[in-house]
């Protein structure tokens, strides 16, 4: 069914005026804002969003729809356009994206419940999804840089949503900066192919057909390093927005936000934008086997890394971002061997189980007012039993467990990175595989720690815990059955299920086909069920791990809950690499700028200054005391005039 | 007679403001508000009236350089949307005013609007003495205003401020009255034409002369030693009008009066990395200053070196690209002062560790104090993104390397405002702002950002009355010969015509310096 | 007589000014001493103007006429600051007005 495209952005755009105008008017009332009204209109515009999505994706055409607003700027070199484009991909990206972000706003409803920027909450929710709509549904690089700023904005602004706390505000500073940096490659990355073949290349469509134009061939070749070089860029900016390698450190500090931010932004939308633009762009990737290695190792290696870094955290928040890191690896490994499909597949489910894994987190959270070191949790099995089953069903779900979502869609990534080539194939296999036995590891020990054995808090505390309301429990039950059931949607083993793929096609098949003459010839087909089999090997083998080591007694916590020691140098080695690459030149620069070179710029001029006081001091000493000694002088002055007037005789 | 109306406007506005009430400050500022809401619709009407100008009047002669000077002026789209800028943020600060002022503010309102009429003159004037005049001219009023009502420090300061800037252009008083004893007129074509006839090395000279000036007012590094101290001094609404419009004059004077006028193969380059040197240089003290207005003072200076090195890489994209980064900069600089200024009423402190904590004391002052902060940050949405994105399309024209420093500009622009930000809103509240009495924030003082941070918006979506105003003359109107030769005539003529001079102007930032060799070889054909 | 003398007139008539206005403490004898000196500048001004023929003499001495009434001014405006300084400083001695030293 045919509506305008730009009804979708605008609903919560209408949510975020309402609610800022609700936000600031009742910010001098000590009591804010009536929750019931917020809570139903904040609810109610992402809602509206969604169910237009529906609508246009009911018997959407297979080219999907395009339309042009307007003009944004127009000059003799550069031209962007409004332009929105409704097709496979991103009707896939906005379903989950207004539809979960529907389900976080009803569940942040009870969470944030009490708290006195409620309105104001919700307006930046709204702000969210507007901003992450438009990045999603825009057809041209620039709009989508406005949404992709909007949404990094609305990450700040969440971030350190409670700002009375400086730590949570500096960790929204980290996150606008870093991803700033990536921001800034992202830029450039857009005059690189502006500079290539004009600002028209920036729209989609337009870069696709230009790519397998034949009569470009020649202006292609010669573009060639402008555009790898625009590939590094852009990637750069993904880097940035999805916490990868080197850009990584922002997204576990991120987690001083309110839960279902954290659920929402930094989990299932928002850090998947950077996978999303590397599949909306796939058809200039495809041509760049350079640019694509790249990302399958940083993928790689980012998967890695944050798996283990997981294994060391105490704080049930950070042990899910850095899964989340280490699962964006994932992606970004299935997009650099050219499985773009899969790539966005993995997107999908792990937006339902990553969503779900948080709002359960933050309903155990919520439930023991604010503790979020695991060490002191243990045994909530039996005191909230319905968040216990849905994180279950979500730790089956991520580790991979048969027929679970992250089960399909892993195990087709890894499938593809085996068949990548002949030589590098099996090695990223192997890594790969080894990254899922350590999710699998680590997954278990935060199920142990926190649902089984025996309560750890104080006495006190343990009185308090209760289940959460159903406006929270209503989402992740949605979400569990998501986690549960989404990956049916392209069922490797199960012939005729791969809706997925055929909705992708239309998008992504051209550039995998391009891509496999650039990367070379796959390696031998391996029988489907052998991936799966040892998939399933991984899973097992990481909770059997996982359970050995971890249901063991608790070591007693102290301090906070940061790792120490040497899990405290794997977990922070790329904080240190920003700190000595980054923030201590600029900051011995500015240093040197303000202490050295300003000073010396100011004594310069102290000093011209001074010469000129004294100068004129003594020019000032012919002026006497008296009125007739003034006189004289000046008739004197007269006089010498009078005689050099005299001697010259005029011809002066 | 627009442009008349615009230019001396606002001195009979100082000089009725005059007569306005001494004591009841309220009456005196609805007169103000008045004038200066008038003057905002008037400079609209000059924007949508487009390229417009005066008939030359013959205003004197100058005996000892044996030239005539005249009166004439002329509005292009780059004047027009400063002078709206002046009448936009001259409005806000009169409003503003009210609350910062109060018991001077009749008096502040006289200096106001003679600055603005200054102002005004220098963005209109067709005439390069008459540039000159009201270029010295604006230097006065602000002097005034800074050590009659600044801080503790204000003699000092207007002093400094003073000084420096006429300093600054003593060389191209001097500079000015050679080129005119050459030349025999003031009009800037027949100085063009005369500047291209002398020695390269004579050319030099007069360019560093002349650049001297705007660099001193811009500022550009090393001679921004006026600008932190005097921001800092000036009562806020002062300091919005002094960032917020005459910093522009600089980058105005080095587009009109500098690059048209002398061969820039040689120079651009270097001004070009001076330009990106001071965005580098305001962006890293701006990351160190613990004087909230000296931080925005030289997060000033650091826009306003990405302009003048966006102007300076004189690509195809240059003219749209400088002037919407300015109108951005001017309306989101001059929002982000005037609210510092209510945050120092707040804490009695200009100190960053006086305050903290705003969000929490007073949300409705957090969120515009939030946005436009935010706005500062080229945030996609506001005009201050387009402007940041087109200058840096200027500058990768140029080469990669100048467009790698402006990016590392633009990550310490987000570093230090992120941080001020931080050290006004957010944290508890500190120092001298924790034992100060809670204070309302004044509906006033919201009415004056409210229509600039709004046009941030508008812009921001909608930059097309902006970037079309300059837009550039299409090839074939450049490659026509006639346009030339009609363009002598013209200047030839004693009248001048400022229109023509211009459309040579902004060919000459089209293609540099090959129309420097094409205007060289005009004379030859004319005679 | 001879044109000569006139100027010589002036000539001590001015040295007698000067030497006045330069010497004496009291502000109204300055005053005077200045008038003195103006008026001898007017007799050789009309003693130049009587060498030259009848036609061209009149301008001569028309200026002294001009010189006459804007010193008349001179003296009215000068005489009221005298009273308003004596006002102030109580005081009409030269030597004391030193206010204005920067």
């Amino acid at each position: 069914m045919m509506i305008p495209l730009w009804l979708i952005p605008l609903f919560p755009l209408l949510g975020v005026l309402v609610l800022t105008a609700i936000a600031l008017t009742s910010s001098p009332n000590e009591k804010g804002a009536d929750e019931g009204l917020v809570g139903f209109l904040g609810v109610l515009f992402p809602s509206l969003a969604f169910i237009a999505t529906v609508m246009l994706s009911v018997n959407m055409p297979v080219g999907g729809y395009r339309e042009t607003i307007g003009t944004w700027f127009d000059i003799q070199v550069f031209h962007a356009d409004f332009g929105l484009l409704f097709d496979g991909l991103s009707r896939i990206m906005l379903l989950f994206v207004t539809g979960i972000g529907s389900l976080i706003v009803l569940y942040s409803m009870g969470y944030m419940h009490g708290d006195r920027g409620f309105a104001r909450f919700f307006a930046y929710m709204n702000l969210f999804l507007f901003s992450m709509i438009v990045l999603v549904l825009s057809d041209n690089l620039p709009l989508t840089f406005l949404g992709w700023e909007g949404v990094g904005l609305c990450s700040y602004l969440l971030i350190g949503f409670w700002n009375a706390d400086t730590k949570n505000c500096k960790a929204a500073n980290k996150a606008f900066l870093v991803n700033r940096v990536g921001d800034v490659g992202f830029l450039l990355g857009m005059l690189a192919l502006v500079s290539v073949g004009g600002s028209s290349l920036l729209a989609y469509p337009e870069l696709a057909a230009w790519l397998v134009n034949p009569e470009m061939g020649e202006q292609l070749l010669a573009g060639m390093p402008l555009l790898t070089l625009a590939g590094f860029l852009l990637f750069l900016g993904c880097t940035g927005k999805s916490a990868q390698i080197p850009l990584v450190t922002w997204l576990p500090d991120a987690m001083a936000g309110p839960t279902p931010v954290s659920a929402l932004i930094h989990a299932a939308t928002m850090v998947t934008a950077g996978v999303y633009l590397v599949v909306r762009l796939s058809p200039l990737f495809a041509i760049l086997p350079e640019v694509l290695m790249t990302i399958t190792v940083i993928g790689l290696l980012t998967a890695l890394w944050a798996a283990i870094a997981g294994l060391f955290q105490n704080d049930i928040k950070k042990v899910l971002a850095y899964s989340t890191i280490s699962q964006l690896g994932y992606m970004f490994m299935a997009a650099g061997v050219a499985a773009f499909d899969a790539s966005i597949f993995h997107v999908f489910t792990h937006a339902f189980f990553k969503a779900a894994l948080f709002l359960g987190a933050g309903a155990v959270i919520h439930s023991l007012a604010g503790e979020q070191d695991m060490r002191k949790m243990g045994g909530m099995l039996r005191k909230t039993p319905v968040t216990a089953t849905v994180m279950v069903f979500a730790f089956l779900a991520i580790i991979g467990f048969p027929f679970f979502a992250g089960f399909w869609s892993k195990d087709l990534i890894l499938e593809h990175l085996f068949m990548f080539n002949h030589f590098w194939g099996p090695v990223f296999y192997t890594i790969a595989l080894l990254t899922a036995v350590i999710t699998a590891v680590y997954m278990t020990r935060l199920m142990v720690l926190t649902f089984f054995g025996s309560y750890r808090g104080s006495a006190e505390s343990e009185k308090h815990i209760h289940e959460a309301p159903f406006c929270m429990l209503f989402p992740m039950i949605v979400l569990t059955l998501g986690s549960v059931f989404a990956g049916f949607l392209w069922a490797g083993l199960i012939p005729g299920a791969d809706f997925f793929k055929n909705w992708l096609a239309p998008v992504v098949a051209v550039p995998q086909m391009t891509a496999t003459q650039y990367i070379g010839v796959p390696s031998a087909h391996v029988s489907t069920w052998m991936f799966a089999a040892l998939g399933t090997l991984a899973a097992i083998l990481g909770i059997l791990i996982g359970w050995k080591a971890f249901s063991g007694p608790v070591p007693q916590a102290k301090g906070d809950c940061a790792p120490t020691g040497g899990k405290a140098d794997w977990t922070f080695a790329f904080d240190k690499l920003h700190a000595w690459c980054g923030i201590l030149p600029t900051r011995f620069l500015a240093w040197v700028t303000d202490v050295i070179v300003n000073r010396l710029v100011m004594f310069l001029q102290w000093f011209v200054g001074a010469v000129a006081v004294i100068f004129s001091d003594g020019v000032r000493s012919f002026q006497v005391r008296k009125v007739r000694m003034q006189l004289g002088f000046s008739i004197l002055g007269m006089l010498a005039v009078l005689v050099i007037a005299a001697i010259y005789g005029g011809s002066l | 007679m627009l442009l008349h109306v615009l230019v001396f406007a606002p001195f009979l506005a100082a000089l009725l403001m005059v007569a306005a009430s001494h004591h009841d400050y309220r009456s005196a500022s609805r007169l103000a508000v008045l004038f200066a809401a008038a003057l905002t619709v008037g400079s609209v009407m000059l924007i949508a009236a487009g390229s417009v100008s005066t008939t030359p009047h013959e205003w004197f002669f100058i005996p000892g350089c044996n030239a005539t000077v005249y009166y004439v002026l002329a509005s292009h789209g780059f004047g027009a949307w400063l002078v709206f800028l002046s009448s936009i943020v001259g409005l806000a600060a009169l409003i503003a005013a009210r609350s910062a002022l109060e018991a001077h503010y009749r008096n502040f309102a006289v200096g106001v609007f003679a600055l603005m009429g200054a102002l005004n003159g220098t963005f209109l004037a067709g005439d390069a003495v008459l540039f000159f005049f009201f270029f010295e001219a604006m230097v006065v009023p602000a002097a005034v205003l800074i050590g009659a009502y600044g801080g503790t420090d204000r003699k000092s300061a207007a002093l400094n401020f003073a000084i420096y800037t006429l300093a600054g252009s003593a060389p191209m008083a001097i500079a000015l009255w050679y080129i005119l004893a050459k030349a025999g007129s003031s009009n800037p074509f027949a100085i063009m034409l005369t500047i291209q006839m002398l020695p390269a090395h004579t050319q030099n000279i007069l360019f560093w002369c002349f650049a001297l000036a705007f660099w001193v007012k811009t500022p550009l590094f090393p001679f921004h030693g006026w600008q932190a101290q005097t921001y800092a001094e000036a009562p806020a609404p002062l300091s919005a009008i002094l960032t917020g419009v005459m910093s522009k004059a600089g980058v105005f004077g080095f587009l009109y009066w500098v690059i048209p006028l002398f061969p820039m193969d040689n120079v651009a380059n270097k001004m070009m990395w001076l330009g990106l040197l001071t965005a580098v240089y305001g962006s890293l003290m701006a990351l160190r200053a613990t004087d909230a207005k000296k931080l925005l003072a030289f997060s000033s200076m650091g826009h306003l070196g990405l302009a003048v090195a966006g102007l300076f890489a004189l690509s195809a994209s240059t003219l749209p690209a400088v002037l919407v980064l300015l109108v951005g900069h001017g309306l989101s600089a001059s929002a982000q002062f005037l609210l510092t200024g209510v945050a120092e009423r707040f804490a009695g402190s200009r100190n960053l560790a006086d305050m903290g904590g705003l969000a929490r004391r007073n949300p409705v002052f957090g969120f515009f104090f939030g946005f436009s902060g935010i706005a500062a940050i080229a945030i996609p949405g506001t005009v201050g993104f387009i402007g940041e994105f087109l200058v840096l399309l200027s500058l990768w024209s140029v080469g990669g390397l100048p467009a790698i420093v402006a990016g590392f500009c633009i990550i310490l622009s987000a570093a230090y405002m992120l941080r001020f930000i931080q050290a006004v809103l957010f944290g508890k509240a500190k120092g001298s702002l924790a034992k100060a009495p809670a204070q309302r924030f004044l509906i006033g003082d919201g009415l004056a950002v409210v229509p600039l941070l709004i046009l941030l918006l508008v812009f921001g979506f909608h930059p097309a009355p902006i970037a079309n105003s300059v837009s550039m003359p299409t090839a074939e109107e450049n490659s026509t010969d006639g346009g030339y030769d009609e363009s002598w005539e013209n200047a030839s003529d004693v009248a001048g015509d400022s229109t023509a001079a211009d459309a040579v102007l902004e060919d000459s930032l089209v293609t540099g310096t090959d129309s420097v060799s094409a205007a060289q070889e005009v004379p030859e054909n004319a005679r | 007589m001879q044109a000569i003398y006139i100027q010589i007139l002036a000539l001590i008539l001015l040295t007698i000014g000067l030497a006045t206005a330069l010497s004496r403490r009291n502000m109204f004898f300055v005053l005077m001493g200045i008038e003195l000196s103006l008026n001898a500048v007017n007799l050789s001004l009309v003693g130049f103007a009587k060498t030259l023929p009848a036609a061209a003499s009149i301008a001569g001495q028309i200026i002294p006429l001009f010189t006459i009434g804007v010193a008349a001014a001179e003296a009215c405006v000068g005489l009221a600051v005298v009273i308003l300084l004596f006002r102030n400083q109580e005081t009409v001695d030269t030597d004391n007005y030193s206010n204005m030293k920067g």
